[in-house]
């Protein structure tokens, strides 16, 4: 309970800033932490973080690759849904983790492996496109232990 | 009157349940800390009393009949509902089961089943469950049939399942189950349970243990 008070009044306060309006009202956006674990199939799912220390909004409107399809996925309980797009809020993030949102590649062209890289691009509503590299790691990579 | 009784008694459990959880927001001691704690250790819930075997009879990735009772009597044994057009937890999942149990001991690799229950039949036929789940584990049993038997045996285990839909773009969407259930070799009883977020360590520890039947 403890833990959870401090982060709900950063937030708050973080709000009130935003409410009293910000002279940079403009996303400022940059991504991190982006890995795809080893697919199985042709099928993959990819992971990272969007993190916006501008004032305004944006969205994520598409994400396009060389490898193949990609589309965007919000896990709905033990199901998951595709999207046609996703909030990166102003001084937050928006954040593609195991288990909640990712990006799901399908139909993959070749067969990724552990060390390849995969190139990403992000679409937005307002900002301009972002590339990214997204390094291919173990099957079972968890990016909290790092391995 | 026996009704108005039991209402009364509701609504009193239903007040002490509230006062309790603001009581808990002051002290910082709350259940859901402790609860939290406790899975940071110890990652499986074992249970006091232990599921039955689900009576599923489906068909393995050859084609064959395989009758789970049967087939996993007396062995220590994983079971996992999920399909393969899944890109995140259900591969996530066996390949973790997979990774921990290249740690063990040959012989011991050779005891363990784990056995993945597609939770979408239509699409994960035999030899495209065979297929996914050779780029996995080779000894892994994968098993197809008949959907309402293979949510009504995921029920038994609490494990609840819906058939595959179709989403307002023409998509299909399926469901895994979001647990793990290991049976001991001793007594045959699902005693231990494993969510999604159980990693490879958590794994590699307690397979030693569920080889023997013992409770991590």
């Amino acid at each position: 309970m403890r833990r959870l008070a401090g982060p709900v009044a950063v937030l708050t306060g973080a709000l009130v800033l935003t409410g009293c309006g910000s002279d940079d009202a403009k996303a400022q956006l940059s991504v991190g932490s982006a890995y795809m674990p080893q697919p199985v199939s042709d099928m993959a799912a990819g992971f990272l973080d969007i993190a916006n220390k501008g004032g305004a909004k944006d969205e994520l409107t598409s994400v396009t690759s060389d490898v193949g399809p990609v589309s965007v996925h919000e896990t709905v309980g033990q199901a998951m849904e595709e999207v046609k797009s996703l909030d990166v809020p102003a001084h937050g993030q928006l954040v593609f983790k195991s288990g909640g949102n990712h990006l799901m590649f399908d139909k993959l062209k070749h067969t990724l492996k552990q060390g390849d890289n995969v190139t990403v691009k992000l679409h937005f509503a307002k900002s301009g496109p972002l590339t990214v590299e997204m390094p291919v790691k173990s099957a079972t990579y968890n990016p909290t232990t790092g391995h | 009157m026996r009704k108005k009784t039991f209402a009364a008694a509701a609504l009193l459990a239903a007040a002490t349940l509230t006062l309790s959880a603001c009581g808990s927001g002051d002290d910082g001691n709350s259940p859901v800390a402790v609860v939290s704690e406790d899975t940071a250790t110890q990652a499986a819930t074992v249970l006091d009393t232990p599921f039955e075997k689900p009576d599923l009879v489906l068909t393995d990735t050859h084609g064959k009949k395989y009758d789970f009772r049967a087939e996993t009597k007396g062995r220590p044994t994983l079971i996992y509902f999920g399909y393969t057009h899944c890109p995140d937890i259900c591969p996530l999942t066996m390949n973790n089961i997979a990774v921990a149990k290249k740690s063990l001991p040959k012989a011991e690799q050779d005891k363990l089943l784990v056995v993945f229950v597609t939770t979408d039949p239509a699409r994960d036929t035999a030899s495209e469950l065979g297929k996914w789940l050779k780029g996995i584990d080779t000894q892994f049993v994968g098993l197809t049939g008949d959907f309402a038997t293979i949510q009504a045996g995921a029920r038994t285990l609490g494990i609840s399942i819906e058939p595959t839909t179709k989403d307002k773009n023409g998509k299909l969407v399926s469901v895994h189950g979001t647990q793990v259930v290991a049976f001991s070799p001793k007594t045959n009883g699902g005693y231990l349970l494993y969510g999604q977020d159980t990693t490879v360590d958590d794994y590699t520890k307690d397979l030693p243990k569920i080889i023997k039947g013992e409770t991590p």
